[in-house]
Parts: structure tokens; C-alpha cells; sequence
């Protein structure tokens, strides 16, 4: 973190896990500060009232009971759905959310729910004085921004999933996000749609991308593509890194693979 | 798949560019290669392989299948380090992507990669932006100071909200309340 400049986190347990916004500069405790994280974690808990698989009142729980229809639930249970449908079709079924048998968005709604919040409430505070960063990180993906003209530069760690408590590399970030998927923190829990089976190719997959919903989707989808890296060209992503089951790094940038290798 | 590799000698004080095009059957066809010093082949990853070349020299790279000709340069190292990187401007030959061709530049200073940019790409572009704004992942491996890597975010997996308490991220969220 560059020097000089005041900071302050807010942390707030919801989706599960853990979310955090960072505010910099000078006018990091003021109220338009203070407000305007109230309000994203706000939209946040509201998402998870309307997604949480584990909520039986939520409105994914009742229309996988067949109580709710899509059409019939909250609007943005529509959005999402078609989201996904764009999503599965971009990735060419390495991301569904029927991978389960049922309409399970939970892959998909972290990702762009963070986007659209910190869209919302976040970049707002871009335009006031004394602020030169916010970022705001759920579970390990990141929607970041830094205000025009600012010196600012987020400096990401992406986690060693090999050696907890480790960062394996670090990436720099003015606006954009970071998505982290893999096996890391709680097993094989990706499936790969296409066959129904885990996928276990790739430790961890961390794609940088300008919005974190496409940051989310692509990271899911490197995890099931494994060694085939051909998608890298095609997506939304500017950049990304992947270790391999074998324990191997691979990078890429602007659709190219890039290795670095020492001659004997 | 396109892949480029950067091939650096840590040993021998010449520096070895090779790049190759990857096909989807993850067959590496070297395209070019740039050699300057005296003596020295390289192997990279794929199975490529390198030639000799003269000091400064600039090599007109070849066309291989779904890739385009370019230019290929690349300038002398002096320090070597842990890495394995000398520092030093290395020019990419242009390569054939799904939205034209992509040249990418990677700077080495102090045995870091400290900036990838791409000096040629599609005219009008609307990925223009996104590509000037992209930053290619460091490595910590490939860094002096590792230990100094001032660090801001953490992304990783999914963690649980207990996982979190232990994260290097909850660390971080501390530091900063």
C-alpha cells in the first residue's frame, strides 16, 4: 500500500463468508464515506435474502421446491437467470447454474452482485474530495477502482493455494477486478457442467478482468477447462494465472500465454 | 493457443527470445528466435528451441500457421540475479489473436518483470483501453524483495467466514481499521 495515505476497512460477515471495503485517503472517515459502505453492504444482505441457497425462504430455496416461479420472483432472479444463460453459452457450458439438476445461481451471484453494489454505491465516491481508492473484496474476488488522476494503485496478492497464509504472486490493479476460483479453501467443489464430475485439473485459476461478474464466471470456467487454456483468447479477461494440479504456474495477458523460462 | 515464451540465460551472458505458436493440440511450433551473445541455445517450455544469433541483431521473424509476421528484437542484459531474469526491454513478435495482432513488450528491472505492455494492437480497438490498463501477474518467485511486497488485497478461493479469521486478508482488513 503506497504511503501517505489514510485507510479504512470495514468488514462485514455476509454470502457466507467474509466482505471487506477498503476506503483511501484523506477523507476516508467521512460521513459520504461511512454511507456509502452502509448502503453497498446493505444491497449486499438483500441479494443474499433474495439467492441464499441456504435460506429456505430465500426466493432460489422456494423456486427449487417449485413454490416460485422465475417470472414471479424477485426481478432480479430473471436477471440472473438470463445472466447465466449468456454466461453458460459464452463459456460453452463450462458455466452453468443447473449444473445441480436445478437453478442454483450461487456461482454467479457473488460475482455480480459485488459489481452492481459497488458500481452503485462505491464509484460515487470516486468524485469525492480526499478519496483516491475504494475496493471492496468478498471471499477473495475484488471489484477496485482508483480515482482519475490519483497515483493510486491497488496492489493484489493472489493466495498460494499450496501454502496457506502465502501469496504466490501479486498483480497491480487501477480499476478492474480479481477473481480468484479452485479447490484451495474447500476441496473439489467445482463441477464441471459438460460431465458432471469435479473438476481437478487446476489448483486455482485468478483472472483479472474490467468487472468482476466476467472476472467470476472466467475464473470458474479456467478451473473446468484445466490444461486447455484456448478459452483465454476469446474472453473478457485481461489477464490471469493458473496452477495446475501438478502444482505448475501459467500466465497470460491479452489473450497470450506467457512463460518465462531460465535456459540451462 | 497462442503462447509466447521469454527465455533468459542466468548463466551465460547472452539472452535467448523465443516464441512460439502453441496449437491446440499443445504441439509448440517455434516461430523465431533472437539470439544475442555468443554460444548459447535455450529450451523452453513446449519443447522449442532457440538458435544462435549476433549481438543487436533484429531477426525478421517467420510466419507459422495463425500467426503473422513481425519483428522480433531484443537487448543485451547486464546483472544477472536469483531470478534468472536480466534486466532489459524484450519485444515479442507479433502474434494472431481473436481480435487481431498482439505485440507485447515486457520491461525486466532488477530481475522483475516491472511492466508488460503491448506497443502494437488492432487500430480502433475498442479493447484498447483494457489492454493499456492490464497488468500481467508477478510472481513473488520472481521478485528480489518478496518479503517487501506491499500488498493491499488478497484473492484467493473462497474462503468461509471462520476461514476467514485466519486469511491474510482478515490480516490486512486489521491493519487498515
Amino acid at each position: 500500500m503506497s504511503a501517505g495515505h489514510a485507510r479504512r476497512a470495514w468488514v462485514e460477515h455476509l454470502m457466507g463468508t467474509a466482505a471487506s471495503i477498503h476506503v483511501v485517503g484523506a477523507s476516508c472517515d467521512s460521513g459520504e464515506a461511512e454511507a456509502a459502505v452502509a448502503a453497498c453492504f446493505a444491497e449486499l444482505r438483500e441479494v443474499e435474502r433474495v439467492f441464499s441457497p441456504f435460506r429456505d425462504d430465500s426466493d432460489v430455496s422456494r423456486i427449487r421446491r417449485g413454490e416460485l416461479a422465475i417470472d414471479a420472483a424477485d426481478p432480479w432472479v430473471g436477471e440472473v437467470a438470463r445472466a447465466c444463460e449468456e454466461a453458460a453459452l459464452a463459456t460453452r457450458g463450462m458455466f452453468s447454474a443447473h449444473w445441480r439438476g436445478w437453478f442454483d445461481p450461487t456461482g454467479y451471484v457473488k460475482g455480480w452482485a459485488v459489481e452492481r453494489a459497488s458500481a452503485h454505491h462505491l464509484a460515487p465516491l470516486m468524485e469525492v474530495p480526499g478519496i483516491v481508492a475504494v475496493g471492496i473484496g468478498v471471499g477473495g474476488d475484488m471489484r477496485l477502482r482508483t480515482a482519475p488522476g490519483s497515483e493510486w494503485t491497488w496492489h493484489v496478492g493472489i493466495a498460494d493455494p499450496d501454502h496457506p497464509g502465502e501469496v504466490l504472486a501479486t498483480v497491480d490493479v487501477r480499476d478492474g477486478a480479481v477473481a480468484t476460483s479452485g479447490t484451495a479453501e474447500r476441496g473439489a467443489h467445482i463441477v464441471d457442467p459438460r460431465m458432471g464430475v469435479p473438476a481437478r485439473g487446476v489448483r486455482s485459476a485468478t483472472v483479472i478482468a474490467p468487472d468482476l461478474t466476467a472476472a467470476d464466471v472466467w475464473a470458474t470456467a479456467a478451473v473446468v477447462a484445466g490444461r486447455d487454456l484456448s478459452w483465454i483468447s476469446a474472453a473478457p479477461v485481461t489477464s490471469g494465472l493458473l496452477v495446475t494440479g501438478e502444482g505448475a504456474v501459467r500466465r497470460w495477458i491479452s489473450g497470450v500465454e506467457v512463460a518465462v523460462a531460465t535456459a540451462a | 493457443m497462442k503462447k509466447i515464451v521469454y527465455g533468459a540465460l542466468a548463466t551465460l551472458s547472452g539472452l535467448v527470445l523465443l516464441f512460439s505458436y502453441r496449437t491446440s493440440l499443445g504441439e509448440a511450433v517455434p516461430l523465431s528466435s533472437t539470439a544475442t551473445g555468443t554460444g548459447t541455445t535455450s529450451s523452453g517450455t513446449g519443447g522449442t528451441s532457440g538458435t544462435t544469433g549476433t549481438s543487436g541483431t533484429t531477426t525478421q521473424g517467420t510466419s507459422g500457421s495463425g500467426a503473422s509476421t513481425g519483428t522480433t528484437g531484443g537487448s543485451t542484459g547486464t546483472s544477472g540475479n536469483s531470478s534468472g531474469l536480466k534486466d532489459g526491454a524484450y519485444t515479442g513478435q507479433a502474434v494472431d489473436t481473436a481480435y487481431g495482432a498482439v505485440q507485447v513488450k515486457v520491461t525486466v528491472s532488477g530481475g522483475k518483470i516491472t511492466a508488460v505492455d503491448v506497443p502494437q494492437y488492432p487500430n480502433g480497438s475498442g479493447r484498447d483501453a483494457e489492454i493499456n490498463q492490464q497488468a500481467l501477474p508477478q510472481l513473488v518467485s520472481e521478485t528480489i524483495s518478496a518479503q517487501s511486497a506491499q500488498i493491499d488485497m488478497i484473492s484467493g478461493a473462497t474462503y468461509t467466514s471462520g476461514g476467514y479469521l485466519q486469511s491474510l486478508q482478515s490480516a490486512l482488513d486489521q491493519a487498515a481499521q
